[in-house]
């Protein structure tokens, strides 16, 4: 059946229910969402890859803002160190987002395909670290970037500190970028830079990237607002879905095996980047 | 500070998650008629967006505030409510620090306000 034949409103509710299941998957692996909401709608979906990335980008928005109160409370998101990284970030993402938009469809298809399936085979191969106790550098003393949270699954209150802060920045800045140009919420590199690269442990790292998707994608979708790339009959079923899924991933964040989490995130990866690989390069349409 | 954040970010979704639904509500029931009838939309999403702007007289930049009066646009609106959120919690946030005495986290926040701001005015974009 043709894609133009099928009923309008066949759509909306199909992408609230993808939202739905993204927003539960979304924060369990600390990822915002856009990563899988763009390549499996982009691929699978009757909408112009335009549309699908400024979805993309509110719909990570939305599912990180709906998280973000729950991750906040309970420790495991730090605003004192989501804020200088979000400011690098949410200004390199403004500049992908206007790179995007005047890029060629196919091409920026084929890229997502390839960035996407590169991506699930970083998260593949990237060992989490829960790291001991790290020397901070001056700036991350500066900045004061460290904190504690009660862990519920260890059962005990675990003091953190990061370091390498220079480093940190020049990733969100790229991560800011590419974030902006593909309309994806990123957290699939946010987690390892804070995780590995700064040393937060992993559960602050999660709920960190989450908060900082939030404040990154709020600046780079105003250039999608902005140029027309939104359409709400796509956006607004989408980010209904993913904001229930995302209030009820996060309360799910401290007692759910991570690892089944991530595997599923793999394979769905592979596969949606796989297709919009092929559709890109014209192999299959 | 961390629990004043929490608290705005928690209002302002929820309230952002019931203006969507409601809008989206009135959007798809044809209780207020849209700019771009919802039949003709199959024929038009798969167009880039630049097209479709065209085909359909959509204005940019912030033109669409005049247009606020169709179904769709109330939607747009709502939508463009979860890009103000993080400003609004960052705004409110900013005296905290300084009363606090934190002033570099203080200007860090200012600083992201001001970007938010930019973005959201169209700075970065020509105001389109």
């Amino acid at each position: 059946m043709e894609a133009a034949a099928i009923p309008w409103w066949v759509w909306p509710i199909a992408l609230a229910a993808v939202g739905f299941l993204i927003g539960i998957v979304a924060v369990l692996a600390g990822i915002g969402g856009g990563v899988l909401f763009v390549p499996i709608v982009g691929s699978f979906f009757p909408f112009h890859l335009d549309f699908v990335r400024g979805a993309g980008l509110l719909f990570a928005l939305a599912g990180t803002l709906a998280a973000g109160p729950q991750l906040l409370r309970s420790g495991m998101a730090s605003l004192r160190l989501v804020m200088p990284l979000g400011l690098a970030g949410s200004i390199c993402s403004v500049a992908g987002a206007i790179v995007g938009l005047g890029m060629n469809t196919d091409l920026l298809q084929a890229l997502l395909g390839a960035l996407v399936i590169a991506i699930a085979i970083v998260i593949w191969r990237t060992r989490s670290t829960e790291s001991a106790m790290v020397d901070p550098d001056a700036l991350a003393r500066m900045l004061k970037l460290e904190g504690e949270f009660r862990d519920p699954a260890a059962g005990k209150r675990i003091d953190w500190k990061t370091h390498r802060t220079l480093g940190g920045f020049a990733a969100f800045g790229a991560i800011g970028f590419l974030g902006g140009v593909f309309g994806l919420g990123a957290g699939f590199a946010n987690v390892p830079a804070l995780n590995l690269l700064m040393a937060a442990p992993l559960k602050v790292a999660v709920g960190s990237s989450a908060l900082i998707i939030s404040i990154i994608n709020s600046s780079a979708a105003w250039v999608y607002i902005h140029r027309g790339a939104v359409l709400p009959l796509l956006v607004v079923p989408s980010i209904l879905g993913v904001m229930l899924g995302s209030r009820l991933g996060a309360h799910l964040l401290a007692s759910v095996p991570a690892h089944l989490v991530r595997w599923l995130v793999i394979v769905v990866m592979l596969l949606a980047g796989a297709r919009a690989l092929l559709r890109g390069t014209g192999l299959w349409i | 500070m961390q629990a004043t954040y929490a608290r705005w970010l928690d209002v302002a979704t929820r309230a952002g998650f019931a203006i969507s639904l409601a809008a989206f509500l009135v959007y798809v029931s044809g209780a207020v008629e849209p700019f771009v009838p919802l039949e003709r939309l199959p024929q038009l999403w798969s167009l880039p967006a630049a097209r479709f702007a065209e085909l359909t007289g959509e204005p940019a930049g912030w033109g669409w505030l005049g247009l606020l009066g169709y179904a769709d646009y109330l939607n747009l609106a709502a939508v463009a409510l979860f890009g103000v959120v993080t400003l609004v919690c960052y705004a409110r946030i900013v005296p905290l620090l300084f009363a606090a005495g934190e002033r570099l986290q203080a200007f860090i926040a200012l600083a992201q306000v001001l970007v938010l701001a930019a973005a959201a005015a169209g700075f970065f974009t020509g105001g389109r």
